[in-house]
């Protein structure tokens, strides 16, 4: 299963990646992602964690790791048992035009693409073009109608890609596990991620996926701005928001018990 | 015969003195000026004799020698033509000079004074240095008059001076003038035109109490340069010393409107993006002019578009930044001009404007955001206190946002505030180093604990530290309380851009 998306996911795009790598390589799968920052670099790293196998399929030779903020991951892979493959000399610099050419090279080795968080435009989209072209299965996890970052993901559910909400449903269309999409959709037994908690009330205002700046949250709360901002802070501290350029969202935590 | 009077030049805001001798003698006919005069001052030959002549006065028919003492300083500009062709008119006549006066001025051929620059600042200079009597152009009088215990007497023509001087019609003194502040003269933008935006409000009312420079990011159209504007009319309005120290930077670049000399709101200056170093800190051949940074003393130099400032001229803010002058040194010399301005700062969080935005997606690649973030990264960040995103407001959403408060509200805490740190330290809190904050800024243990946890676990530089102290104790001193508590770290720790965690 290739797993794909936004190099800039949300924290729920994150979270998602991960957990589904992690219970998809429990399950025996083999996930292929690009080594790319993001939620490539979530879905190696929940493979990893789920004790399997992951290969990276790279833009450059595979004796460079592009960006290099990632070389820890690739020797992770390597010493897991997985593989770094390319289809450039050794040596390759990355350029532009390898990444769609890896992009392809990525669908033609899976059976399913997953797209999680993928704007306009994302480069997670010409995998999943690749994948229609070559006779794979597309799958997308939905996101926030408000986050830009959904609007490549929504698009593909929209034109017919499967719909993911767990491990089951990828396991279901690699034909691992009888068909399952009939079922209830019940909430899952086990979430690997939640909310994470504290004490201030502000939390409940804020999303994990749609930022929410410190005077929207002050008109909200009907409290002067210094004091959220104090209080967001404080937040950011204990590690339940996380500050992005435009506001604040939530934090996701792993939930105890989690490798 | 021989006549002297005194003249005065100036050297940024210093003046010299120089002596003008002029001297009738018997020999060819012929007028020459000594005493290292430039190439403009050479001129004055043709000038002042035309100006005589022109003035229904007797050019001397005789060997003119014009001295400029001393003789080993440059001499430049126009302001010598009035006391040139005064010492001639006097060496002629043999009348003897006028005591502890100076002349400025340039004339026109039909003897007319003509304005020259920097007036105000050589008037000061030399009543310091025990002058009680000015004669400068007519139109530069009010200027003059702004100095306490000069008598001002104001040069329409060369004619009248020299009526003045024979004692035959004398030229009535302009009465000194009473500065008093106007209230009222407030800048046109007002905070309460501004639709939400409360977060960046409220730090720009935190920049203006203490003196914190500030840093705006956001997507184009969030009105950050809207929000800029609005600085100077939420800062106190410039006291008496201030104004004129504003007038005399205006004087010198000749920018100060006659009819109405000191002004009492803050200067507000922004310079485009490609301003060159000359332009912003000061320069220009022989001796430096101010740049933008002396010309927003005790005001706001707004630079919008931060990162497409060429580095060298940011990096060359870092000195004026520290120390609140501007030394330059250029061939004729060195000078030094004041510089004391509050930095307000914009940029877009990346090229196309948008990244990190939730709602719209941003079209650069990591590498590119990266790069665009290291050219701002760095000294001259490490200066600003305050950082804060703004947020665009889409148009069709503004109207039903909160109007905000008005400006004078606000001008009237700052105020408040601002007083609170000059009668504890004697200066804003911008300013203290880490030293005099401890000083003036004890943390309780509670507080200096969340300060001390953050820089563990955001990897805060010493600076950054300070920094966050700093702002601290002005959300305390808007507060009106001494002792600073975790409300007011905690806020001051969250005017930070996410990208920067020191």
């Amino acid at each position: 299963m290739a797993l794909v998306g936004s190099r800039r996911p949300t924290p729920y795009g994150e979270a998602v990646a991960e957990q589904l790598a992690c219970d998809l390589a429990a399950a025996g799968v083999v996930v292929i992602s690009g080594l790319a920052l993001g939620i490539d670099a979530a879905a190696h790293r929940g493979a990893l964690n789920g004790g399997g196998t992951t290969v990276a399929v790279m833009g450059t030779g595979v004796d460079l790791v592009y960006p290099a903020a990632n070389s820890g991951l690739a020797e992770q892979i390597v010493a897991s048992g997985g593989a770094l493959v390319s289809q450039f000399a050794d040596g390759t610099l990355p350029r532009r035009h390898h990444f769609p050419a890896r992009n392809w090279t990525m669908a033609a080795l899976s059976d399913v693409v997953v797209v999680v968080e993928a704007s306009e435009g994302s480069g997670a989209l010409i995998t999943a073009q690749a994948a229609l072209e070559l006779n794979r299965e597309v799958m997308a996890v939905p996101g926030s109608i408000f986050s830009p970052l959904s609007v490549g993901a929504h698009a593909l559910l929209r034109d017919g890609a499967g719909l993911v909400q767990n491990a089951r449903d990828v396991l279901a269309a690699v034909g691992r596990q009888p068909e399952v999409l009939d079922d209830p959709l019940a909430a899952p037994e086990r979430v690997g991620f939640e909310l994470a908690r504290a004490r201030d009330g502000l939390l409940i205002h804020l999303s994990e996926a749609v930022t929410v700046s410190a005077a929207e949250l002050a008109r909200k709360v009907q409290l002067p701005v210094a004091e959220v901002l104090g209080r967001l802070t404080s937040l950011e501290l204990e590690g339940a928001v996380r500050r992005q350029a435009d506001g604040y969202v939530r934090a996701l935590r792993r939930s105890g018990g989690r490798a | 015969m021989l006549a002297t009077v005194d003249s005065c030049l100036l050297a940024g805001m210093e003046g010299r003195l120089v002596e003008v001798q002029a001297d009738a003698g018997n020999g060819e006919v012929k007028f020459v000026i000594v005493g290292l005069p430039s190439a403009s001052v050479k001129e004055a030959i043709y000038r002042v004799r035309s100006a005589i002549r022109n003035s229904g006065l007797p050019f001397p028919q005789r060997r003119l020698t014009v001295n400029l003492a001393p003789p080993e300083m440059r001499k430049d500009g126009s302001g010598l033509d009035l006391p040139i062709a005064v010492a001639v008119l006097l060496a002629h006549q043999g009348l003897p000079p006028p005591r502890r006066s100076a002349f400025m001025g340039e004339l026109a051929l039909d003897g007319g004074v003509r304005h020259v620059d920097g007036v105000l600042v050589a008037a000061r200079w030399l009543q310091r240095r025990g002058y009680e009597r000015v004669f400068v152009p007519a139109a530069d009088a009010e200027e003059a008059a702004l100095v306490n215990g000069l008598e001002v007497i104001p040069c329409a023509d060369l004619a009248s001076v020299a009526a003045h001087l024979a004692g035959a019609e004398p030229i009535l003194p302009l009465a000194p003038r009473e500065l008093l502040a106007e209230p009222g003269a407030w800048s046109e933008h007002d905070l309460g035109e501004v639709h939400g935006q409360e977060e960046a409000r409220r730090a720009l009312e935190i920049a203006a109490a203490g003196g914190h420079h500030v840093l705006m990011s956001g997507p184009p159209g969030a009105g950050k340069t809207m929000l800029a504007r609005c600085l100077p009319g939420i800062l106190p309005p410039l006291e008496l010393g201030e104004a004129l120290e504003v007038a005399q930077v205006r004087s010198l670049l000749g920018e100060l409107p006659s009819g109405r000399p000191v002004d009492w709101v803050r200067p507000f200056r922004s310079p485009h993006h490609g301003v060159s170093m000359a332009g912003l800190i000061g320069g220009g051949s022989g001796l430096a002019l101010p740049g933008e940074i002396s010309r927003a003393h005790h005001g706001v130099l707004f630079l919008d578009e931060l990162a497409e400032f060429q580095s060298a001229v940011l990096q060359a803010l870092r000195q004026p930044i520290e120390s609140g002058r501007v030394t330059i040194t250029r061939s004729g010399g060195s000078v030094s001009y004041p510089a004391r301005f509050t930095l307000v700062a914009a940029t877009n969080p990346c090229p196309c404007g948008w990244a990190g935005d939730s709602r719209r997606a941003c079209r650069c690649t990591p590498a590119v955001i990266d790069s665009y973030r290291r050219k701002l990264s760095g000294p001259l960040l490490d200066r600003i206190d305050i950082k804060v995103s703004v947020r665009r407001v889409p148009p069709n959403l503004l109207a039903s946002e909160p109007v905000g408060e008005p400006s004078s509200p606000i001008r009237e805490r700052v105020g408040a505030a601002r007083r609170r740190q000059l009668d504890r330290q004697g200066c804003l809190n911008a300013m203290l180093k880490p030293a005099r904050l401890r000083e003036q800024a004890a943390l309780e243990p509670g507080p200096r604990r969340t300060l001390e946890r953050w820089a563990d676990q955001q990897g805060l530089s010493a600076r950054g530290f300070h920094r966050a102290w700093r702002v601290a104790r002005t959300a305390a001193d808007l507060d009106g309380t001494e002792l600073i508590d975790e409300r007011h770290v905690l806020e001051a720790l969250g005017y930070r851009l996410q990208d920067a965690a020191a």
